[in-house]
C-alpha cells in the first residue's frame, strides 16, 4: 500500500469516522419518535382546537368568519340558536356543525386570526395521518377541547 | 301545495276593529264630530282625539284608549300609538295617581329653588320623581318649562298652575315652601276629582271652542 | 328615478363635472349618473325621502354671476335636495368626510356590534359604510343601551331593537308601499323603536320586504335565522312560482340546499318587492318527505326501481290510449313540460284527456293588459277577489296607482280586504250576490233602467255607495278579477257582466289566473275538460290510467270524496311529484321530479309574461325535471327524435302554438316577454341546438 493510497483513501475514511466518533459524545439532535417527542416551537401551527371558556361553554358562536377567511375553503359551519334548556355558548348563536377538511387545510392560521372570540386556535398536535379520506374531515366533536375538570 | 303558508301562529294579535269595546261617552263622540269639521282630514285629528280619549279613560291612555281612537279615526293602531307615545303629556306608560304634580325645573324655576321644592314634595309624599304614592293619590313628575317664569318656582296640577309665592332666596323661603306644600297636599287630598281628567277636559274644550270660532 | 318626459333639464355640477339632469331630481340619484355613490341609510329610491339618517350629506353651492361658487355654510342632505339650475355639489371633500365619520360614530354609539352573530353581517349597509367612510375606532366608552334581542314580531320577522338605527325604512314601507301601516315608531329620542301596536303580531302580507330594506340587522328573517352567512351563499336569478304574478327573485342556496328568497328588481312585474307567501313559501325545497327515486307498487308498499324500470309499466299501462287514459297537471309545471306532456298524450297515447284546470277557467282572451298598467291612474274596479291574497304584486301596483297617480279604485268583495284601505268606494256585498252586483253595476253604467235601490235589495250594498261607484267607473278603466271568481257557479255570467261594464265605460276587463303557470297552460291549450270531469270519469271507471303531474288533487280539488273515489277506482295511477303528497299512497308508480328552481324552463305569469327559470340547485336523489320525463317517454314510445333540451322545446312551442309565436329563449329579455307583444320583431337567429341550457 503506497503512501498515495493511504493519503487519498484511508486517511479521509479514518478522519470521517473520527468526526463521527467525536459527535457520539455530544448531545443528539434526533429523537426516538414516536417513543420520544420533541418540544414544539412556541408558535407552531398544527391541528385546530375549538376552545372553551372556564365555565365549560364553547367559545365558538358559529359566525362562520373562519370559513370566510379560509383561503382553502376547508371549513364548514352550520349555526343554530341556543335555548335556555340547551345552551352551548354564552350568546344567542352556536355552531351546530363545525367541520374542517384537514386534507385541504394549509395551516395558514387565518381562521384563528378571523375568530372574534378566540374559539379556534391552531395547536401543536401534528399527527394527522389516517387511512380513509373521510376520516380527514374533523367534526366539531373531534375539534372541541374536553371540559376541564 | 298545502305545505306552503301558515301565516301567523302563536303571536298575540291586535284586536279587530269590530271586536273593540268602545267606551267613549256620547258627549265625547259629539265633541269628536264637532272637531272633524275643523281639520282637513282625519289624520290631523289624532292629537285632539287622543286628548278626548285620555279624558274618557280617566286621565290615562291605555292600549284600549289608543285603539279606540284608531277605530274612530279609521287609522291603524300602530300609527296612533306612535303619536301617543311620542308626546309626554299623553299618559301611555302607566296610569297616574289622582293628582299629577308636575314640577317645572327649567332655568327660571331652577334658580328660584325648584329642586328644593321638588325635594320637599318628595319628602312629603315619600316617593321619587316619576313615582306614584302607594295610595294612588299623587304622582310626582319633573317637567320642562311651563311658560310661567313670573311665578317661579311653579308646579302644575291638572290644568292649574300653582306656586308657593316664595323663592329659595327669600327670607324664610324654604319654610314658606314647606308650609305651602303641606297645605297643597291636604287640599288636593280632599278633592276627589282626578286632576289629569280635568286637564284633558280643559284641552278638549279649548279645541272644541276653536271650532266654534 | 327615470327621467320623465316634459321635465326640463337643468345643469348641475357634481364634483366639478357638469351634467344635465331632470329638474327636481334628488341629488342622491343624480350622482349615480356619474357612477358615484353617496352613502345612505334611510333613503330608498321607491319611497319618499325623509332625511333621517344624515348619512348622505353633501356640500352644495351655487354659481355666482362672476363665475365663483358660493357654498352653503352647512352641508345638505343629498336625499332631500332636488336638483336645480346652476347647483354645484361636492360629494368627496374633507368636510364631508368628517361629517360622515361623525354621523357613523353617532350611529355606532348604540349599535351593539354583534356582527359575528348578526344575520345581516356581510351584507349590511352599516358595516359597508363604516368600512368605507367611518372612523376606525370608537371614543364611546360608556355603557350602550340595552333592549330586548330577537323579539319575534311575527312568524317571519324577528326584531332586534338594539341594532336599530332608527332610519324609518320599515315604518315608511308599511305606510307608503304595503299601505297597512302596521309598523310605527313608538316613543322618541334614543328610545324610539319601530314596532307594531303593543308588539302584537306583524300581520302585513308583505312583511318580508322590511327584512330586505332594513339597513342593519334589526329586522331579520325568522326562517333564515342563523342558517348561513352571506359569503356561504350562492345565488341564482329565479322566478317565484307560488302565485301567478311571477315575481323575480334571487334564489339563495348553500351546498345545494335552498336557503332563502330575496326580491330581484323587475320594473315590469314586482319592482323589487315580494309577498310573504313567495318569500317564505319555498321551504318545501328542503322537505324531508320529497320522493328521491322512482317507486313501483309492490303489494301494500313500494319497491325502489330505476327510471327505465318505472317507465316500462307506465308506458304499458298507457299504451291502451284514447279516452281511457288521462293526465291532470298542477299549476306549477313549466311551459316546456306542459307542451311535451300534451305531445306525449296526443302522439303516443292518442288521448286529448290532459287537463290543467282544476277549476273553470276563461279562455286565453281574458288577459289584455299588463301588471304595470294597473298603476297608470285610471279607475279600477276590483271585483270578487282579495287582491293581496290572490295577486299580491298587483295589489301593490294598484295601491301605488291609487296613492301616486290618483287612481280611483272601487273594491267589491264580500268581506273587508286590504284594498279597502285605499279604495275610493268599497262595496261589501252579501256572499253569493256577485252576479246581481255585477249586472246591477252594468245596468247603472249602461243606463238600462236599473235602479240602485233594486241592486241594494239584491246585494245588500247601500244604494249611495253604488251611485258613488258608478260615478268613479263612468270615466272608463279596468275591471279586475281573478279566476277564483270565474269558478263560482255563475262565474262565466259574472265575468261576462264585468266585460259589459268595461264595454259600457270604454275600459278593459281582466280575469287573471292565480296559479304560477295556469295562464301558460291555457295558452298552450291544456285547459281540457277540467279536473272534475276527469276525476269523475276515473271514479266511474271510464278512465283506466291516470297520470298526476305535480298535482296533489287533495289540495287542489275541493271535493275530497270525489278525489278519494277516483284515486281508489282508477286501475293505474302515476304520481309524478316533486314533493310528498297524500296522493302518493294511491300510486302505482311514483316518479320523483324537480321543483321549478331545480330545472330549466319558462313560466307564463298572469299577464302572459314568459320568464325563464334556471336550475339553481339539483333535485334530490334521482329526481328529474318534468319535461325530461316526458321527453324520455316520447323516446321510448315513438320512433321519432324527441326534443332534448328546454331550448329546443321552446322552439317547438314557438313553431306550433300561435300564442307563443316568436317566443325563443334568445328573445326573452331580462324582464321576460309578454306574449303577442313585440316578439315577432326580434331578428331571426339560427336555432342553437344543444346550446347552453
Amino acid at each position: 500500500m503506497s503512501f498515495e493510497v493511504f493519503r487519498d483513501v484511508a486517511q479521509p475514511i479514518i478522519a470521517g469516522f473520527g468526526i463521527t466518533a467525536r459527535r457520539l459524545a455530544e448531545q443528539k439532535v434526533t429523537v426516538q419518535y414516536p417513543d420520544d417527542r420533541r418540544e414544539q416551537f412556541p408558535r407552531t401551527r398544527w391541528r385546530h382546537v375549538l376552545t372553551r371558556y372556564d365555565s365549560g361553554l364553547e367559545r365558538c358562536i358559529g359566525c362562520s368568519l373562519c370559513a370566510g377567511a379560509c383561503p382553502a375553503r376547508c371549513i364548514y359551519v352550520e349555526a343554530s340558536e341556543n335555548t335556555d334548556q340547551e345552551r352551548y355558548s354564552p350568546g344567542e348563536r352556536y355552531a351546530k356543525r363545525y367541520e374542517i377538511n384537514m386534507l385541504r387545510c394549509i395551516f395558514c392560521g387565518y381562521c384563528q386570526e378571523a375568530c372574534p372570540t378566540g374559539a379556534i386556535v391552531l395547536r401543536k398536535d401534528f399527527e394527522l395521518a389516517n387511512y380513509e379520506r373521510e376520516d380527514f374531515v374533523y367534526t366539531k366533536e373531534m375539534l372541541l377541547e374536553p371540559i376541564r375538570g | 301545495m298545502s305545505e306552503l303558508i301558515q301565516i301567523g301562529a302563536a303571536r298575540p294579535k291586535a284586536p279587530q276593529p269590530q271586536d273593540l269595546t268602545l267606551r267613549w261617552s256620547e258627549r265625547a263622540v259629539e265633541e269628536l264630530e264637532a272637531l272633524k269639521g275643523h281639520y282637513p282630514d282625519l289624520k290631523s285629528l289624532i292629537l285632539p282625539a287622543l286628548w278626548i280619549s285620555q279624558r274618557e279613560y280617566g286621565g290615562h291612555l291605555p292600549p284600549e284608549g289608543i285603539a279606540e281612537v284608531a277605530a274612530r279615526l279609521q287609522r291603524t293602531y300602530a300609527e296612533i300609538e306612535g303619536v301617543a307615545t311620542f308626546y309626554s303629556m299623553y299618559n301611555t306608560a302607566h296610569a297616574p295617581g289622582r293628582h299629577m304634580i308636575e314640577v317645572c325645573t327649567c332655568l327660571s324655576c331652577h334658580m328660584c329653588g325648584a329642586y328644593r321644592l321638588a325635594d320637599i314634595l318628595e319628602e312629603k309624599l315619600g316617593v321619587k320623581m316619576g313615582e306614584t304614592t302607594e295610595d294612588g293619590v299623587f304622582t310626582l313628575h319633573e317637567v320642562e318649562c311651563l311658560d310661567a317664569c313670573d311665578r317661579a318656582p311653579v308646579i302644575q296640577v291638572g290644568p292649574d298652575y300653582l306656586d308657593p309665592q316664595a323663592t329659595l332666596q327669600d327670607e324664610g323661603g324654604e319654610a314658606k315652601m314647606r308650609a305651602w306644600v303641606d297645605r297643597l297636599i291636604d287640599d288636593l287630598r280632599s278633592r276627589p276629582e282626578p286632576s289629569s281628567v280635568r286637564l284633558a277636559d280643559t284641552v278638549v274644550q279649548v279645541h272644541v271652542r276653536a271650532t266654534e270660532r | 328615478m327615470a327621467a320623465v318626459a316634459n321635465v326640463p333639464l337643468v345643469k348641475v355640477s357634481i364634483n366639478d363635472v357638469e351634467i344635465e339632469v331632470p329638474k327636481g331630481e334628488l341629488i342622491v340619484e343624480s350622482v349615480k349618473r356619474l357612477g358615484l355613490e353617496i352613502p345612505i341609510f334611510c333613503y330608498h329610491p321607491r319611497m319618499k325621502p325623509v332625511g333621517m339618517c344624515r348619512m348622505c350629506l353633501v356640500e352644495v353651492g351655487f354659481k355666482q354671476q362672476d363665475g365663483s361658487v358660493r357654498k352653503m355654510p352647512k352641508p345638505q342632505a343629498g336625499c332631500t335636495l332636488p336638483a336645480s339650475e346652476g347647483m354645484v355639489v361636492y360629494t368627496d371633500t374633507e368636510p364631508i368626510h368628517a361629517d360622515r365619520r361623525g354621523v357613523l360614530e353617532f350611529l355606532l354609539i348604540n349599535h351593539p356590534l354583534d356582527c359575528p352573530i348578526c344575520d345581516r353581517g356581510g351584507e349590511c349597509p352599516l358595516q359597508n359604510n363604516t368600512m368605507a367612510y367611518g372612523p376606525s375606532t370608537s371614543r364611546f366608552i360608556e355603557l350602550k343601551r340595552h333592549l330586548p334581542k330577537a323579539f319575534p314580531l311575527s312568524t317571519y320577522v324577528t326584531l332586534d331593537l338594539e341594532r336599530c338605527i332608527q332610519c324609518g325604512r320599515c315604518v315608511r314601507f308599511t305606510e307608503e308601499i304595503s299601505g297597512d301601516h302596521d309598523l310605527a315608531f313608538r316613543f322618541r329620542g334614543a328610545d324610539m323603536q319601530p314596532s307594531t301596536f303593543q308588539l302584537t303580531d306583524f300581520e302585513s302580507k308583505f312583511s318580508g320586504n322590511v327584512i330586505e330594506i332594513c339597513p342593519v340587522g334589526a329586522l331579520t328573517s325568522a326562517k333564515y335565522r342563523f342558517r348561513a352567512r352571506p359569503w356561504d351563499l350562492e345565488t341564482t336569478p329565479s322566478v317565484c312560482t307560488v302565485c301567478s304574478n311571477g315575481c323575480n327573485v334571487w334564489f339563495d342556496h348553500r351546498a345545494g340546499k335552498f336557503v332563502r328568497i330575496n326580491g330581484r328588481a323587475n320594473e315590469a312585474v314586482n319592482e323589487e318587492w315580494t309577498c310573504d307567501k313567495g318569500k317564505f313559501g319555498h321551504e318545501h325545497y328542503n322537505a324531508a318527505d320529497r320522493p328521491t327515486q322512482p317507486l313501483v307498487r309492490q303489494g301494500d308498499g313500494f319497491a325502489p326501481t330505476s327510471w327505465s324500470g318505472a317507465y316500462d309499466p307506465v308506458l304499458a299501462a298507457f299504451a291502451e290510449g284514447g279516452d281511457r287514459v288521462a293526465a291532470l297537471v298542477g299549476p306549477r309545471v313549466s311551459n316546456e313540460a306542459l307542451f311535451l306532456l300534451r305531445r306525449l298524450f296526443e302522439r303516443a297515447f292518442k288521448s286529448a284527456r290532459v287537463s290543467s284546470n282544476w277549476r273553470r277557467t276563461p279562455g286565453s282572451g281574458s288577459v289584455q293588459g299588463t301588471i304595470a298598467d294597473v298603476e297608470s291612474g285610471g279607475p279600477v274596479l276590483v271585483f270578487g277577489t282579495s287582491l293581496a291574497d290572490d295577486l299580491p304584486i298587483v295589489h301593490l301596483r294598484l295601491r301605488k296607482g291609487a296613492t301616486n297617480a290618483g287612481a280611483r279604485v272601487v273594491n267589491a268583495f264580500s268581506r273587508p280586504t286590504e284594498v279597502d284601505r285605499f279604495a275610493a268606494v268599497s262595496l261589501h256585498y252579501r256572499p253569493g250576490s256577485e252576479l246581481a252586483l255585477a249586472r246591477g253595476l252594468h245596468g247603472l253604467l249602461a243606463g238600462t233602467g236599473a235602479t240602485a235601490e233594486a241592486v241594494e235589495a239584491e246585494t245588500g250594498v247601500p244604494a249611495d255607495r253604488l251611485r258613488e261607484a258608478v260615478e268613479v267607473l263612468k270615466e272608463g278603466g279596468t275591471a279586475l278579477s281573478s279566476q277564483g271568481l270565474y269558478d263560482l257557479s255563475d262565474g262565466p255570467q259574472i265575468v261576462e257582466a264585468l266585460a259589459g261594464i268595461a264595454r259600457a265605460t270604454g275600459g278593459r276587463s281582466e280575469c287573471w289566473a292565480t296559479g304560477a303557470n295556469e295562464q301558460g297552460a291555457i295558452e298552450l291549450g291544456l285547459a281540457g275538460e277540467g279536473a272534475t270531469a276527469t276525476l269523475q270519469a276515473c271514479a266511474e271507471g271510464r278512465v283506466k290510467a291516470l297520470w298526476l303531474v305535480a298535482a296533489d288533487p287533495f289540495a287542489l280539488h275541493p271535493d275530497r270524496a270525489l278525489v278519494e273515489r277516483a284515486l281508489e277506482t282508477v286501475e293505474f295511477l302515476v304520481v309524478q311529484s316533486p314533493v310528498g303528497s297524500e296522493a302518493l299512497a294511491y300510486a302505482s308508480v311514483v316518479l320523483p321530479t324537480a321543483l321549478p328552481a331545480e330545472q330549466d324552463g319558462t313560466y307564463t305569469n298572469c299577464e302572459r309574461r314568459v320568464q325563464r327559470v334556471q336550475p339553481a340547485v339539483p333535485p334530490p336523489g334521482d329526481g328529474k325535471p318534468d319535461w325530461r320525463v316526458f321527453s324520455e317517454c316520447l323516446l321510448r314510445a315513438l320512433p321519432e327524435t324527441p326534443l332534448f333540451n328546454p331550448r329546443e322545446v321552446m322552439e317547438a312551442i314557438a313553431a306550433e302554438v300561435p300564442a307563443f309565436a316568436g317566443c325563443r329563449y334568445e328573445a326573452l329579455g331580462p324582464e321576460g316577454t309578454v306574449l303577442g307583444g313585440n316578439l315577432l320583431d326580434t331578428p331571426d337567429e339560427p336555432a342553437m341546438v344543444g346550446g347552453q341550457a
